[in-house]
């Protein structure tokens, strides 16, 4: 550890020679920068993709392209609650229904009730006609589709809601159950209510799209420009949301949920809001597929569509937004045009060399074993798609690498609990807690004062509830009995995000990091609290969350730059590749995003070494100069003796001594617990 | 016909389509038991099994219903048609487990349940693209043979499948309870890794667990085939939706429960059909799927948490 003695280096050298401008580069790369490329790359695609139909005029591939376009936007949607959530929906295919739906029945003449005045001021705006019935005049839906995308879109949120909120409390593979069985009974529903839907006939009649009187009819230009328009919006709406707060949160939520909530994320709002935006994305497109059918039956929204869409996502790369893209586009091409094509050849083949069953093989009817083989290929062997969602960075280099790390360097921190330095008295109090494990009493009746800007250490035998004691704190355990008090305010029953809110951060035992986000992500999900923008902001990108995300993305920096150069070379890496001592200092990091008055520091030194325990000491210190109120868990004694103004011990979840650490050091009672109770070794 | 006379009628029934959901739900079971792995392929091995099961009934020159074997004849091809689809659901099952599962061993989240949606639309279209769509005609060897209680009627049939379902329930049972190989599966099911340190060697019983499941499915598959006199490709995904919610509601992960929940579900099958409409029938099933996981996630015997990541 040569650097640990060396002045500290400034941050910024650090931070301009970031991982990016020493990678080796390509000929071409050296020309043009990485986003030069980037951009030239959109506009080739944006071009195509509206020279398209003038390029080639064949009517069905036209039409094939559409419906590839539709699929790309389901799975867009999907790639949302799965993708960026981490929340896998087997039943996505209803909400597309549920779109279709609406379209279908405001726009057709299924439903033809009774003209009454009612509905006169609807006649007025246009979304009704009045039509002769067979026993007088009937109403006629005829809704704008350019009204119910959108309309169809909240309708398809609003269930995207009313099925995800009682579903939030289940994970992973129970979530895609629930899913699943809303999946199959929405097209249920559908055949089952024929004076609505026409049951397994299908809508008859829906009205194609009209534009300036234009109708859309059955040409299928019209609507592949549509489909263009519509994913280039969801593209643009998934990048925005990925790369905002409201995409980081869904990510945590992916990567480690209790985390997430203890970083100040309000679960259930957002995979809520995941749930409305990918069914309001699903509803969009089951208007414009339908407008494009002009018909709908139960059949086209059963499980295949859903395990379709699915593929799609997985092929792609699940959470990567032009992967999914690219991925439903592929597989729509393949089915549509390219299976048809090789049967052909293969008929041809069978002729020519007069094999019978070469001429009856129809390859586009083994769609879904190719997704099935698919699926399994892609788990296998690359379960990141065909466009992985994160980029892998090159190792750093050697000089990267060497140490320079700075001690006590928080002055770029002097706000960070600048508001309470002042105020004096209790800033944590907890009185009576206990709490049980079934049987097992955690802990019993425990008391303790944590002071104003003061170091508090827990010590104690493992099993003695020092974590059950942050976890009670911080909102994840609810106690069985007594009460915490936090600046003078009752927080015992709170959920984790609003206790963070309220200003207590804290690390893991065995570390909490969002292992496939990288180190500055972690570090921002960590500002969550403290930021505003929400899924409007997002989209809207105004200059107001510009700047907060420039203003948060800078002060997460200067916090990696608490560390020297442990972390702030490695910004761009993701933390499951760091070191053990790394990822430490990282959840450090990301507890002090949150701008905590309260640390909880859970064993911060375990599994360092003496120089790299002393360094984090010293960092520990700066923290409390700069107006932190810490309490820690730590076993290491000499790192107790040298931070704590008080220690508390804990065994089998009671209180046995509390006071400066000299003091609690010669206690009987502690040394029996450390030793062992009623152990007769002297 | 009274209508006490109707539900006892479709009582019956549904203790028939029960015993079949029981067997099928026990493979779901005892899988996710050990790996908390949800087996989608477990649909369409119970439907590749119900082909498995006609072609080995004709293979006796069984066709059709025409060709009716009394006594020992019919047991012994009886018994030789339950023994060969058990024993090939069960090496379909081991085969999905080590070609496309255990190399996912460790990997978190939802990889293997994605591959095992993979490998069930795989098994689906193998049946689809050799044997073709259309539904076939089940070879039956059994006599019609009726009892009759008032109006209400107990066939031969549905006897030979209570006694297959209880003969194969008893024995698994005795298995999981009173032999060392169960008693190092119940190890495993809570708690692998202390269960690996104990000497148990964890990817032998993770084999077990899918060669029995699967062999289950193939007594429920070769019963479907009995009862309906009809299989086709297409009979998986209805009939294991169903087995997996019987699952579900004994509480995924406990066999009584499968047990349980499977009679349930039969009942609740043909009762509900009778007293509210069967076209609803499915949406009653899936709703009871749906509020049993969100309200008692752990189902009638389950003790899992399955909010656990």
């Amino acid at each position: 550890m040569a650097g640990i003695d060396e002045p500290p280096p400034t941050p910024t050298t650090a931070l301009e020679t970031g991982p990016r401008a020493k990678a080796p580069l390509a000929p071409l790369a050296a020309i043009i920068s990485r986003r030069a490329r980037a951009r030239l790359a959109l506009v080739l695609v944006t071009a195509f993709a509206l020279l398209f139909p003038i390029l080639h005029h064949n009517d069905a591939d036209i039409d094939s392209a559409a419906n590839a376009l539709s699929f790309a936007s389901l799975a867009l949607g999907l790639n949302i609650v799965v993708g960026f959530a981490g929340l896998l929906d087997l039943g996505y295919a209803a909400f597309f229904a549920i779109g279709a739906y609406a379209y279908g029945v405001a726009s057709s003449f299924q439903l033809q009730p009774e003209w009454s005045s009612v509905w006169e001021p609807f006649r007025w705006l246009d979304l009704v006609a009045r039509m002769p019935g067979a026993t007088g005049d009937v109403v006629h839906f005829q809704v704008s589709f350019w009204l119910m995308l959108p309309i169809a879109a909240a309708i398809a949120a609003f269930f995207g809601v009313l099925f995800g909120a009682p579903t939030l409390r289940l994970k992973g593979d129970y979530l895609a159950i629930v899913t699943l069985g809303f999946g199959e009974i929405v097209p249920i529903v559908a055949r089952n209510i024929p004076s609505v839907t026409n049951g397994a006939m299908g809508l008859n009649g829906v009205a194609p799209p009209q534009l300036f009187g234009y109708s859309f009819g059955v040409n299928a230009t019209p609507y592949y420009y549509v489909g263009v328009a519509l994913v280039a919006l969801l593209i643009i709406t998934s990048l925005r949301l990925k790369n905002s707060r409201v995409g980081r949160a869904w990510m945590a939520i992916r990567e480690d949920e209790i985390a997430a909530a203890a970083m100040g994320v309000d679960r259930v709002r957002f995979k809520l809001l995941a749930f409305a935006i990918g069914a309001a994305f699903a509803g969009a497109t089951g208007t414009f597929y339908v407008a494009k059918l002009q018909t709908a039956t139960p059949e086209m929204f059963m499980f295949p569509v859903s395990v379709m869409v699915l593929v799609m996502v997985v092929f792609g790369g699940i959470g990567s937004v032009w992967g999914v893209v690219i991925g439903a586009l592929l597989l729509q091409v393949l089915q549509s045009w390219f299976l048809q094509d090789l049967s052909q050849w293969l008929h041809a083949l069978g002729r020519l060399i007069s094999v019978d069953w070469l001429q009856h093989v129809e390859l586009a009817s083994s769609i879904e074993l190719i997704f099935g083989v698919i699926l399994v290929v892609m788990m296998l062997y690359r379960r990141d798609g065909l466009i992985p969602a994160s980029r892998r960075m090159p190792a750093l280099s050697i000089d990267q690498q060497s140490t320079q790390v700075s001690r006590g360097g928080f002055d770029a921190l002097r706000d960070l609990a600048a508001a309470d330095r002042a105020a004096a008295g209790s800033l944590l109090g907890i009185t009576d807690l206990t709490v049980r494990f079934g049987g097992l009493v955690a802990l019993k009746s425990v008391s303790l004062n944590v002071p104003t800007h003061s170091i508090v250490a827990v010590i104690g035998p493992n099993g003695s509830g020092k974590s059950t004691l942050f976890n009670v704190v911080t909102g994840l355990v609810a106690p069985d009995g007594g009460s915490v008090y936090f600046a003078g305010k009752e927080i015992g029953r709170l959920p984790p995000h609003r206790v963070l809110e309220r200003g207590i951060a804290r690390t893991f035992q065995n570390i909490r990091l969002f292992p496939n986000l990288t180190v500055l992500e972690n570090v921002m999900i960590g500002m969550h609290a403290r930021l505003g923008t929400g899924a409007a902001g997002a989209l809207l990108r105004l200059p107001k969350t510009r700047r907060e995300e420039e203003e948060a993305r800078e002060r997460a920096l200067e916090i990696l730059a608490l560390f020297g150069n442990r972390l702030l070379p490695r910004a761009d890496h993701v933390a499951s590749s760091l070191s053990y001592a790394n990822r430490r200092r990282t959840e450090i990091a990301r507890a002090v995003a949150a701008r905590p008055k309260l640390l909880l520091l859970d064993e911060p030194t375990a599994g360092m070494n003496p120089a790299e325990t002393r360094e984090l000491a010293d960092q520990i210190r700066g923290l409390h100069q700069a107006g932190l109120t810490l309490v820690l868990i730590e076993h290491k004694l000499d790192v107790v003796v040298s931070l704590a103004d008080q220690v508390v011990v804990l065994d089998h979840g009671e209180k046995i001594a509390e006071g400066p650490a000299e003091t609690v050091r010669s206690d009987e009672e502690v040394i029996r617990a450390y030793l062992g109770r009623g152990t007769v070794y002297a | 016909m009274t209508e006490y006379e109707v539900l006892l009628q479709q009582t019956i029934n549904g203790l028939s389509l029960g015993a079949m959901y029981a067997l099928l739900a026990l493979g779901f079971t005892l899988v996710y038991g050990i790996l908390e792995l949800i087996n989608f392929a477990h649909f369409n091995v119970f439907m590749v099994a119900s082909f498995i099961g006609m072609w080995a009934l004709q293979l006796f020159g069984v066709s059709g219903q025409t060709r009716i074997l009394t006594g020992a004849a019919l047991a012994g091809v009886l018994a030789f048609a339950f023994v060969v689809t058990m024993a090939a659901a069960g090496v379909i099952g081991v085969a999905i487990e080590r070609l496309s599962l255990r190399p996912l061993r460790g990997v978190r989240g939802t990889a293997a349940m994605i591959t095992t949606i993979g490998v069930n639309y795989i098994l689906f279209n193998a049946i689809l693209l050799t044997v073709g769509a259309g539904s076939e005609n089940y070879p039956n060897p059994l006599p019609v043979v009726r009892w009759q209680f008032g109006h209400v009627i107990v066939e031969l049939k549905e006897v030979l499948i209570w006694v297959v379902a209880v003969v194969l329930m008893v024995a698994l049972h005795l298995f999981v309870n009173h032999t060392r190989l169960g008693k190092a599966m119940r190890a495993t099911a809570q708690d692998g890794e202390a269960a690996r340190m104990m000497g148990v060697d964890v990817d032998r019983i993770i084999v077990i667990a899918f060669f029995l499941g699967s062999a289950l499915a193939g007594a429920a598959a070769l019963i479907f085939g009995l009862y309906y006199n009809y299989t086709s490709f297409i009979v998986g995904y209805t009939v294991g939706l169903r087995a997996f919610t019987a699952a579900v509601l004994g509480g995924i992960g406990s066999i009584t429960g499968a047990m349980v929940g499977g009679l349930l579900i039969g009942l609740i099958e043909t009762l509900g059909g009778q007293l509210i409409a069967v076209r609803w029938t499915d949406v009653i099933i899936f709703s009871i799927l749906v509020l049993v996981l969100v309200v008692v996630p752990s189902g009638l015997f389950g003790r899992s948490n399955p909010q656990k990541s």
